[in-house]
């Protein structure tokens, strides 16, 4: 011990010695600063050939940024490799993305966007690492309270998020399909990415030949489902369309409300479980959907590896909504009880709209993920990375075969309960009456004989402008990817091929990393939302098909108030864009930022602490 | 009849159509009867040179999507780095030219003008009445890809059109729709780095070179068609300045490369009228 002392005490006389000079504390003082040199700030998202907007509004916000003095740069890559970098592992500062319902939706679903609770769990929730006490509470309050004081409940949950901005909204493009009409029509009816349109569609005969199946050929720029066909792998998922006709929910939403689907029914239990009768159906390969597939789907979604890990593995998909569900018990073969807590009626039919997965197939997958028998990640399990081949679902469709990235084929599911014998009760109940059961009641006349098509092929191109020459060489008869500046006047030039337009709910924003300093700073995200030309974008990355927006509820504006709504003449009412005309006034930005703190160089770089 | 069938067959062809006159016209009739009766020949000579150049094409073929995916997870993003090197280049050179002539020039060159370019070269080499040059070509050729394979996979990056669509216009495919179906089966997006339409076409040209004196004609149509390509590849938004300067770099180093395995003592060289160096100097 003591020669220890002694060794240290001589240290120290050495060290008062040199301080005691001031030289040496001095430079301590001096080089132990970490400096600071220019913001860089990459931008990421997917190529033109793609999606032809997000690149666009990446350019126009890049630019604006290093007219303000950031080295701002905009790095592609392709869609699943995005989600895979922005959702899953979080590494990113900036991204452009689009939305992933395309109806509009209920204020909820910010609860699985945004609440801090989900912060560090890889996938859709919360992929911003935005954590804010006070966000919190309003989402919450939202969940609780009833249909009276929800909307002001709501207008204060907006007002916050305007203000915070985890995210920006850009814009909400129309939902655009380039589509002959001489087999199918009904496009207009919804938007053909959404399942309800898909089924909506209604074969017209054309002169073809008897016996011959009725194939609807859509074509696409998004390869991903034609390789894999997980409905709960972020990465390969864009609006979930394909997905929701081969795995059925509990309920879908028509028109604004949730029907009964799966469900044959749903009715309060008591005030915090609902219970759930389901329609007799069968899986694809045969099995029967019981109420304990649909227990397994909800306590799989909050765990992948049913307690297999040591840690829950939540699945990077639909845990807003299946958050809602505390805990699900099958009663009998046909009826599940749904533990709900403390949540608005509302807001608890959103539970009922996950994919019910069968049991018999993922319960297998709940094991940790391998390659070559090497466990990579203690945090993945093999349901995550399955690209679930022959997938087994219980919807409208079934999976026949794909070559990856050329094209996929489903067909109809027969005995589907939607396709059942029996024509549709013209004058009884058809809406949630109980009379004439034929297993589908409850299930409005328009889906009553759908799908129209025995058939529905995807194929997969490589842009925008090839997916419309498709459609006007007749090789198919519809789009359903984002059409761009590119492509939609040659849709005009063609006969036989029709602009159609429906209204999206999927818009496209800026997402910030709130993990990394200047992001982490509201002000600052703030600063940056003020440099996207909302409306300059609109002309010019969508050629006017979309609406200029500041809200993510701007399709629902029930819930909007007043003073968060989008206006004409100033623009966004929170944010505005610091400019005129498209030109950003660069000196009134810069002081914008002095005043919250941050500081420039000689050269007008903005500086930032090196990381 | 679909899209990508309708498509290749006219590339057949056109570029059939293109071989014949240009035989006629640059090899002559008694030159093409010698191609006859030396091609197969010529081939069971180089085997080897053709069993890799098969090799590669195939590894090419069916390896893709796994290189790709390999790619992705550890291939250096150089987007961003390549347009930070040389800015607006492409955009200026498509901005200040850009005409529909132009367009259906360099769209032409692009797919019908540089297959006849790499075709060509086999006729007119199997008239030679050696067969060095011909096995130069197949090894150069072997290089080229095997080279491009391994930096596609290696670099991760996107074109101009993709990555500054408010600058640059993917004029080849707003052009001809169909003509994106072809290159879909041909490559994917991300293999810009380097340009393999150059470096291909510099390849040819390099032996045109080499080859004045037998086919004074053809070095000019084959240096003027591979002038085109080039500029083709940055005027239609594909590729960046940066690729085609590696494309070039990699081109002359396949020739020189070839030029140095085959028959490096020169002993055929009279009748192909060239050394290795000349390649490279003069490239």
């Amino acid at each position: 011990m003591a020669p220890r002392i002694s060794r240290r005490d001589a240290l120290a006389g050495i060290g008062l010695a040199v301080g005691s000079a001031g030289c040496a504390g001095r430079a301590r003082n001096l080089a132990g600063r970490d400096g600071s040199s220019q913001l860089v700030l990459e931008i990421r998202t997917t190529p033109a050939d793609e999606d032809p907007h997000g690149i666009r509004i990446a350019r126009a916000l890049a630019e604006n940024l290093t007219a303000v003095g950031v080295d701002a740069r905009v790095e592609t890559m392709n869609v699943a490799d995005l989600h895979r970098t922005v959702l899953l592992n979080h590494d990113f500062d900036v991204y452009v993305g689009q939305y992933t319902e395309v109806l509009p939706f209920d204020p909820d679903e910010l609860y699985g966007l945004i609440h801090s609770r989900f912060a560090a769990e890889p996938g859709w929730q919360n992929p911003f690492g935005f954590t804010d006490l006070e966000t919190d509470e309003h989402l919450e309050a939202q969940r609780a309270s009833g249909r009276a004081d929800r909307r002001a409940v709501v207008a204060d949950l907006l007002t916050d998020v305007c203000e915070k901005q985890p995210f920006t909204v850009v814009a909400f493009p129309d939902a655009l399909a380039a589509a002959r009409t001489d087999r199918f029509v009904g496009w207009e009816r919804g938007p053909p990415v959404s399942a309800t349109g898909l089924l909506g569609m209604e074969h017209v005969d054309g002169g073809r030949a008897d016996g011959e199946p009725v194939a609807l050929r859509l074509v696409t720029t998004d390869g991903r489902i034609s390789e894999n066909w997980n409905p709960i792998a972020a990465e390969y998922r864009r609006y979930g369309t394909f997905m929701s006709i081969l795995y059925d929910r509990l309920a879908v939403v028509d028109d604004g409300t949730a029907i009964p689907w799966l469900a044959r029914g749903w009715e309060w239990h008591d005030p915090e479980t609902l219970a759930v009768e389901l329609r007799s159906s069968t899986w694809h390969d045969g099995e029967p959907v019981t109420a304990s597939d649909v227990a397994f789907t909800y306590a799989f979604l909050r765990d992948t590896s049913m307690g297999n890990a040591e840690t829950p593995v939540p699945a990077p998909q639909f845990r807003g909504r299946g958050s809602i569900v505390e805990s699900a018990t099958a009663v009998d073969d046909s009826t599940v009880r749904l533990r709900i807590g403390d949540v608005g009626a509302d807001v608890a039919t959103r539970a009922l709209r996950v994919p019910v997965l069968p049991e018999h197939v993922w319960s297998d997958r709940a094991e940790m993920a391998t390659v070559g028998g090497f466990e990579f990640d203690v945090e993945t399990t093999e349901a995550l990375v399955t690209p679930n081949e022959e997938p087994v679902g219980s919807g409208p469709v079934r999976f026949v075969e794909a070559t990856p990235g050329e094209r996929v084929v489903f067909e109809r599911t027969p005995g589907h309960f939607l396709a059942r014998a029996g024509s549709p009760a013209a004058d009884d109940g058809s809406n949630g009456s109980p009379a004439g059961d034929d297993g589908r009641e409850g299930i409005p006349d328009a889906y009553l004989g759908t799908p129209s098509f025995d058939r529905l092929e995807v194929s997969v191109v490589g842009s925008d402008v090839e997916a419309v020459q498709w459609v006007a060489d007749g090789h198919a008869d519809g789009t359903v990817s984002n059409l761009g500046p590119d492509s939609v006047p040659r849709i005009g030039r063609e006969e036989d091929v029709r602009l159609v337009s429906t209204r999206s709910a999927a818009f496209y924003y800026v997402g910030y990393n709130a993990r990394r300093a200047p992001l982490s700073n509201p002000r600052f995200r703030g600063i940056v939302a003020s440099l996207v030309d909302k409306a300059a974008v609109v002309d010019d990355a969508f050629a006017g098909h979309a609406r200029p927006a500041s809200t993510p509820l701007s399709t629902s504006p029930e819930w909007v108030p007043e003073a968060l709504r989008w206006d004409a003449d100033d623009g966004d009412p929170i944010h505005p864009f610091r400019g005129e005309d498209g030109t950003l006034d660069v000196a009134a930005t810069r002081d914008a930022l002095r005043e919250i703190g941050y500081r420039f160089d000689e050269s007008d770089r903005l500086l930032a602490r090196d990381q | 009849m679909s899209p990508l069938l309708s498509i290749v067959t006219s590339v057949l062809l056109w570029v059939a159509a293109m071989c014949l006159v240009a035989g006629v016209a640059i090899v002559g009739p008694r030159g093409l009867y010698g191609v006859g009766e030396h091609l197969g020949p010529y081939l069971r000579e180089s085997r080897r040179e053709v069993a890799a150049l098969f090799a590669v094409l195939l590894v090419s073929g069916i390896g893709r999507p796994a290189l790709q995916s390999v790619s992705e997870v550890f291939g250096l993003r150089l987007t961003g780095a390549i347009l930070a090197l040389e800015g607006g280049f492409v955009a200026w050179l498509q901005g200040t030219f850009h005409s529909p002539e132009l367009t259906l020039y360099f769209s032409s060159v692009y797919v019908y003008g540089y297959a006849f370019l790499l075709v060509f070269p086999f006729i007119a080499y199997a008239a030679l009445p050696e067969s060095t040059t011909l096995k130069r070509l197949i090894v150069a050729y072997t290089l080229n890809y095997a080279l491009g394979l391994v930096l596609y996979t290696v670099v991760l990056a996107y074109g101009p059109r993709n990555v500054m669509p408010d600058a640059v216009t993917s004029l080849l495919y707003t052009f001809n729709p169909n003509f994106q179906t072809l290159t879909g089966e041909v490559n994917v997006e991300t293999n810009v780095f380097p340009s393999l339409h150059t470096s291909l076409s510099v390849t040819v040209a390099a032996f045109a070179a080499l080859t004045r004196g037998e086919y004074p004609a053809w070095t000019a149509l084959a240096w003027w068609i591979a002038g085109s390509v080039v500029v083709s590849t940055m005027y239609l938004g594909i590729h960046w300045l940066t690729d085609v300067v590696f494309g070039t770099a990699l081109a002359l180093g396949c020739v020189y490369a070839a030029c140095r395995y085959v028959d490096p003592d020169g002993r055929g060289s009279e009748a192909t009228g060239g050394d290795p160096d000349d390649a490279k100097a003069r490239g």
